[in-house]
């Protein structure tokens, strides 16, 4: 064993130090949430340790065997795959995820359960490290399994609102969908490849790999929320706000696009694959972006411009280029919590109000938090300089000059300009503008739990992406050289975006309020699809468990089909049998019947 | 085997000698030491079986159902405890002594060499069965679920009975040791598939399979706890332990004769877990997540491969392990609320932390959550049909969606939500109660980290 | 009735039965049967009332009906070969009307209206041994002619027995009644096997003689003639309603239990005779019986009837009636299906 695996399980087996301390008192007191912080910042300046050695050491990957069990032919082992995208990704997520505990300490700290909570938070961070570090697909869907068990646990932690239950629920119904994409991958890769190791399953070629892949495609439709399966996503904001952070931007979410990236070797040969996953990240792009346009509810907005960058991050899968998506996914990790973080501090301050409507003028009594909500909403429109620009600018230009799909690739466009768009509305009802809100509310930011995990991302937000473009050159090499107008359309269609929000939002401020138009609706309602899918597929489900499968099969065809009618059919033979009145004369003519019948039958077979 | 055999015959008088306030604790510490004397059978290295004497044996396919069957007996005792607290002594006793006779039958049943004796003893469980659901069970309807158990398995049975004699008149021998040398193959006639339907029908209904398995439900139901417990846990399995065995002297025509079931089965899987998101009763909700897993463990059966019977041994132990579990938590609710309704017991989360652990514990091992043995069952099975024709993977797939929902469903409903006014002064759980679960989950949490021991004969 | 007389009587049913067993003559035989039947009329009516004179005139008529029928056989045979020895397979015609006679005496199928009329309307004791003992004679004749008699004839008959004996207990709630449809369908199970393998009827009798006896017996003890009157037992004699409920699960045939030992032989012996369809559906029927007696045993023993509260008490009371023969029986009728294997001697 050599450093890179001792210092990664170093790193996972000390983040499962705080579970196991469950059982001592210190799951008692008050200084369990500190306790679990501070593991997780050693943990994450472990895990810097390998990660830097493998930057600088160039290796292409480490993996670590052990033996668990063969059934037949195949061998199941518990393995660690540690290559470039679990390398990178483990510190990322650390490092986000010591920054939401933090903030978690601030937002949490008048729950009764705070010790509970930290310790799912820290689970769910856990199946996340499982999930990223495994070398087999069973290992991994440990990981994929656990990560939608948590999410279930967290989103539902208030337990008492049934609005969490159900979203919940649904957060589950949505990713077991996708699970049956995965197990049918791993069904199909044991009975063709006889192997759920990843090296192995890369190694042997196959004809037709149309059908794990999209297994595997449903898996991360399921996920990460992609378009036909995206509901869950909006829905989870009835979580609290450390959940939504850290479920957006490190964990969860991002899964379905890992998964995606560690199977490139099988798709990058598959064309008709990746045009099926470009479009339908287009579409979720476009789709989730047109939705974020009209929300109000300021967590729900960030959380569509989370399914937006998802759909952006499968696209770039779409277009052959996993490590830009990779990438994107860590950049995205930094400014999408500091997001989180900022509308919690908001919500939180304005005693747990969400409507932006009733909010505005925030940027006078909350400077730090403005602060960072601009910088983090520049950051994810892509603005030069930022961290969102080394990714999503790379991906749009090699979606440029990529001879793909150019429907795709505008609806790619309108997205990102829609990206501009809504986080200017955001930012403009939230931040500018007079005050909405209660006027006796007192805000303060100056609590350094709050603080501190803001200020760390925000230095992330800014920083994060050029650190690593500079330090981790992605392997797969985008076009270096382009024309002015295609290098320069992101940024265009990104400013467009912006003058157009601030424009609309200053003309609107004016505007008398008018009955919405259907586009409107058609934005505000989701697309009218929560209001399809979640009305009539459950109420059709529903309606034929009950009608057909419970009354008309078990409570009357079964029930009348075998034991009742045997039972009408037993009594009124007994019914007929047992009618004897005790008239003996009858009795006696049946015998003579019987006797002259039985001798005759009897006696005339057998002797003419 | 007499090792185990002999103890538990003892059980009986100890329980009727015992003092009074020693029953439980008598009867329950002497059961937990039989188990773990069986415990060593799960070792078997080699691939032949363990042959203890002409009568008895075990292999790795009857050992983990043994081994689950000892280790069934003291959870059965401790679940019934507040349940018979108001009964005099006598009843007690008696109530110990059947459930005790049950695992008598039971343990010979698995170890059986012989089929007849299988046969005899497999019948022998349903009376101390149908005492236990009809004597002690709470509702006046348990005595139609008694009757609907004893006669839907008698009527499926009795067939194989008559087939068991033509089958031994033909080969002599009905040892499942030496029938497996002996077997000829059956062609494919009208009569040969009679003798298949008379073979398999028995085991069907006591799976059970789709269509036939309205006695499930009302028995689970009515049942008093340990009743529930043991049907789910052990007697579901006598039919696919019987399957499992009897396909070998059936053979090549199960290939041939398995599509009908299959796709009664698949359907009914599907028919049976959207009936339970329909249900309001906690135990009848319970009972048909038990019809929906068996209906798998029935398609891995009839697939006929190492990886299917892999599969469907350890969902056998795994469900048993699971459901039961799922019946004392029910039970537990049961004992409190006085009502198996859901809603009436909703938000228990917040008067009884504990046991809402319990119940996530539970209805995630349902759920067939990864590395669980469940899981390694179900994914086995998937596989498996899979393999054996791939649209099946949309019904498989349909299921596990919904057995989701339906696991998640009742934890909700019991567990979260506001809690109602009228469960405010009730009793906080025991340690009883607790002890219990945990001896239900740490079996199944253990056997994750090596489930090679269930997993039956590894061809 | 007075003992001396009592003594008498029973001597003459018992010597009558005796005779018949072990004479080689038929008009022996014939006597004995007479003998039995007149003598067992007044047993029946023990208790004078008018029911019990009915059901004996019953009896008489049935059983003189048989009786001469039997007769008629005899000469027949007399007629073709000319000889009284029951040693020498009779001809077909006389087979077949001994049978039917035979057939009359143990009350089998068409000829089974007059048992539950005739069992209803004697005391319990008079019933059980109507039931029980008056079966041995004609069997022991049947088991005699057993290579001459037509199996056809005998086989429909069973199987209509099995039937009626199955949906007939169905519609009833008096005991006797229960039981002498119980008897009736026994009577089918014994003689279908007779044609095959007539050492399984002795065996399959002595089994079913030995469950009707434990079974009357406890009725008798607790003097219950209806399920109502037998579902109080629990306050009067708890131990008793768990006894019930073994043998009555004996009586219908289930595994464990010694009531599936014939069964099961019988099956045997059937399938081993290349009938495959024959056993199934009896044992298909027999759950009939097997549905009758649970309802038994659910009333007597997995329920609690509702009582008063003075009757609750009962069961302090010291128990009057002493039945010595009780637990041998009980356990024979319960315990025996693991000495099966030493049954094979029989085949």
């Amino acid at each position: 064993m050599n450093l890179f695996a001792s210092f990664i399980i170093m790193t996972l087996s000390m983040l499962t130090m705080p579970i196991i301390l469950t059982s001592t008192p210190i799951y008692e007191s008050k200084l369990y949430p500190q306790y679990v912080k501070t593991t997780i910042f050693y943990a994450f300046m472990t895990s810097m340790i390998p990660t830097t050695m493998f930057i600088s050491s160039g290796q292409e990957m480490v993996i670590s065997n052990w033996h668990w069990m063969t059934i037949q032919t195949m061998k199941l082992s518990l393995s660690f795959k540690l290559d470039y995208f679990s390398m990178i990704f483990v510190p990322v997520a650390l490092f986000v995820t010591w920054s939401i505990m933090e903030f978690s300490m601030w937002y949490m700290t008048s729950d009764p359960h705070i010790n509970r909570f930290f310790k799912y938070l820290l689970m769910f961070l856990i199946t996340m490290m499982i999930l990223v570090t495994a070398n087999n697909l069973f290992q991994l869907f440990i990981g994929w399994e656990g990560v939608g068990i948590m999410s279930f646990l967290l989103i539902g932690w208030w337990y008492g609102r049934s609005d969490a239950n159900t979203a919940a629920l649904q957060a589950i119904l949505y990713n077991r969908i996708g699970d049956v994409g995965f197990i049918m991958a791993m069904a199909w890769f044991l009975i063709n490849l006889n192997t759920w190791d990843l090296q192995q399953i890369f190694m042997i070629h196959h004809d037709n790999l149309n059908m794990p892949l999209a297994g595997l495609l449903l898996a991360a439709t399921g996920k990460s929320a992609q378009f036909g399966l995206h509901p869950w996503l909006p829905s989870a904001m009835e979580g609290p706000t450390p959940v939504s952070a850290l479920l957006h931007s490190s964990t969860m979410v991002v899964a379905g696009v890992f998964l995606l990236i560690r199977f490139h070797p099988l798709m990058e040969n598959n064309m008709m694959m990746q045009t099926i996953t470009l479009c339908l990240g287009a579409i979720t792009t476009l789709f989730t972006a047109v939705c974020a346009l009209t929300q109000n509810d300021i967590k729900k907005i960030i959380a569509f411009s989370t399914s937006s960058q998802l759909g952006l991050m499968i696209v770039t899968i779409g277009i052959g280029q996993p490590y830009l998506a990779f990438l994107h996914i860590c950049t995205h990790a930094f400014f999408k919590a500091m997001l989180f973080m900022c509308s919690g501090s908001i919500i939180h301050n304005l005693n747990d109000e969400q409507d932006i409507r009733k909010m505005g003028g925030l940027f006078k009594p909350m400077p730090f938090t403005t602060t960072s909500l601009i910088i983090g909403s520049l950051a994810l429109t892509g603005m030069p300089f930022l961290t969102g620009f080394y990714s999503k600018d790379l991906i749009i230009e090699t979606a440029n000059t990529s001879n793909t799909n150019a429907w795709a690739l505008l609806l790619t466009l309108m997205a990102t300009s829609m990206t501009a768009a809504y986080s200017t509305r955001m930012m403009f009802s939230t931040l500018l503008g007079q005050p909405r809100f209660n006027a006796t509310i007192s805000v303060n930011e100056s609590n350094p739990l709050l603080i501190n995990p803001i200020k760390r991302l925000l230095l992330g937000s800014i920083f994060a992406g050029y650190l690593m473009t500079l330090n981790i050159p992605p392997t797969t090499i985008p076009q270096l050289t382009m024309p002015h107008h295609l290098k320069l359309t992101a940024l265009t269609v990104t400013l467009l975006g912006f003058v157009l929000a601030l424009e609309l939002s200053t003309t609107s401020l004016n505007l008398k309020f008018k009955h919405a138009s259907d586009l409107s609706k058609f934005s505000n309602l989701l697309g009218y699809f929560p209001t399809i899918i979640h009305r009539l597929v459950p109420t059709m489900n529903l309606a034929a468990s009950q009608k057909l499968a419970s009354t008309l099969m078990d409570m009357i065809w079964l029930e009348y089909l075998l034991p009742k009618s045997i039972s009408h059919l037993n009594m009124k033979s007994s019914i007929t049998i047992s009618n004897q009145k005790g008239l003996i004369k009858l009795y006696f003519l049946s015998f003579m019947i019987t006797l002259t019948l039985a001798l005759i039958l009897t006696t005339a077979n057998f002797h003419e | 085997m007499l090792k185990i055999i002999i103890p538990t015959i003892m059980l009986m008088p100890m329980t009727w000698m015992s003092k009074p306030h020693m029953i439980w604790i008598n009867t329950t510490t002497y059961s937990l030491l039989i188990s773990l004397t069986s415990l060593p059978l799960l070792s078997q290295p080699n691939d032949n079986s363990l042959n203890s004497s002409l009568l008895f044996f075990t292999d790795s396919l009857s050992a983990p159902l043994l081994t689950l069957t000892t280790w069934l007996l003291p959870l059965m005792l401790m679940a019934s405890q507040f349940h018979l607290s108001k009964e005099p002594l006598a009843r007690k006793k008696l109530y110990i002594t059947m459930l005790i006779l049950l695992q008598l039958f039971l343990i010979m049943t698995f170890t059986a060499t012989e089929l007849i004796m299988f046969y005899i003893l497999f019948e022998a469980t349903l009376v101390p069965t149908l005492i236990i659901i009809t004597r002690w069970g709470n509702q006046t309807e348990r005595l139609n679920a008694g009757l609907y158990f004893l006669f839907y398995t008698l009527v499926g049975s009795l067939p194989l009975l008559v087939a068991l004699l033509y089958m031994q008149n033909n080969m002599g021998t009905l040892n499942f040791l030496m029938a497996q040398y002996w077997t000829q193959a059956l062609p494919n006639s009208w009569s040969n598939i009679l003798l298949w339907l008379a073979c398999m029908m028995a085991f069907m209904v006591k799976m059970p399979l789709y269509g036939l398995h309205l006695w499930l439900p009302k028995a689970h139901v009515e049942a008093p706890i340990a009743g529930s417990m043991v049907l789910a846990a052990v007697l579901l399995k006598l039919g696919g332990y019987g399957m499992m065995r009897i396909t070998i002297l059936l053979n090549p025509l199960t290939s041939f004769m398995a599509y009908p079931f299959m796709m009664l089965s698949m359907w009914g899987m599907i028919m049976t877990s959207s009936i339970c998101l329909r249900q309001t009763d906690l135990k009848s909700l319970i009972a048909y997540s038990s019809v929906s897993h068996m209906a798998l463990v029935i398609v891995a059966i009839l697939v006929q491969t190492p990886l299917s019977y892999m599969g469907a041994t350890a969902l056998m132990i795994a469900h048993g392990l699971t459901s039961s579990m799922l019946f004392c938590l029910a039970n537990s609710n049961y004992e409190r609320t006085h009502s198996r309704i859901m809603i009436l017991a909703r938000g228990l989360q917040t008067l009884l932390p504990l046991m809402a652990a319990w119940w996530l514990l539970a209805s995630l091992t349902n759920l067939a959550l990864p590395p669980t043995i469940n899981l390694i069952g179900e994914l086995l099975v998937v596989m498996a049909s899979f393999s054996w024709s791939n649209a099946t993977i949309i019904l498989m797939g349909v299921n596990i969606t919904i057995t989701a929902l339906y696991s998640l469903y009742m934890l909700i409903t019991t567990q979260r939500g506001k809690h109602t006014h009228h469960i405010k002064n009730i009793k906080p759980s025991f340690t009883r109660e607790n002890t219990l679960m945990m001896l239900h989950l740490m079996p199944l949490l253990l056997l994750s980290l090596n489930p090679k021991l269930i997993l039956g004969p590894l061809y | 009735m007075k003992p001396p007389i009592f003594i008498m009587i029973m001597t003459t049913v018992v010597s009558g039965t005796m005779i018949v067993l072990t004479s080689s003559h038929w008009l022996m035989i014939w006597i004995g049967f007479e003998m039995n039947m007149l003598a067992i009329i007044p047993i029946l009516m023990k208790n004078f009332n008018p029911r019990a004179t009915e059901a004996s005139t019953k009896y008489f008529l049935i059983q003189a009906t048989a009786s001469m029928l039997l007769m008629l056989g005899i000469i027949i045979n007399l007629t073709t070969s000319g000889q009284w020895t029951i040693l020498k397979p009779p001809n077909p015609m006389a087979s077949n009307l001994l049978t039917i006679a035979l057939a009359m005496k143990l009350g089998m199928s068409p000829f089974h209206f007059w048992v539950p009329e005739v069992t209803q309307g004697t005391p319990l004791s008079s019933g059980m041994i109507l039931l029980t003992w008056q079966k041995i004679a004609p069997l022991s004749i049947l088991y005699q002619i057993e290579p001459s008699i037509n199996p056809n004839l005998l086989t429909t008959m069973a199987i209509a027995s099995v039937l009626v004996g199955g949906w007939g207990g169905l519609n009833q709630t008096q005991l006797r009644k229960i039981l002498a449809y119980s008897s009736i369908a026994h009577m089918g199970w014994i003689t279908i096997i007779m044609v095959y393998n007539p050492t399984l009827t002795l065996l399959n009798l002595t089994i079913y003689i030995t469950m009707t006896l434990g079974t009357f017996m406890l009725f008798m003890h607790s003097s219950s003639t209806t399920t109502l009157s037998l579902s109080h037992t629990w306050n009067k004699l708890p131990l008793m309603t768990s006894l019930i409920l073994v043998l009555m699960l004996s009586l219908g045939g289930l595994p464990p239990l010694s009531g599936f030992v014939p069964k099961w032989l019988i099956i045997q012996e059937l399938t081993k005779n290349d009938m495959i369809i024959l056993p199934t559906f009896m044992a298909i029927t027999a759950l009939l019986n097997l549905y009758f007696y649970m309802r038994l045993s659910y009333t007597t023993a997995l329920t609690l009837f509702p009582s008063t509260n003075n009757m609750k008490m009962k069961w302090q009371f010291e128990n009057t009636k002493k039945m010595a023969l009780l637990p041998p029986l009980i356990i024979i009728s319960t315990m025996l299906l693991p000495m099966t294997p030493m049954m094979s001697i029989l085949d």
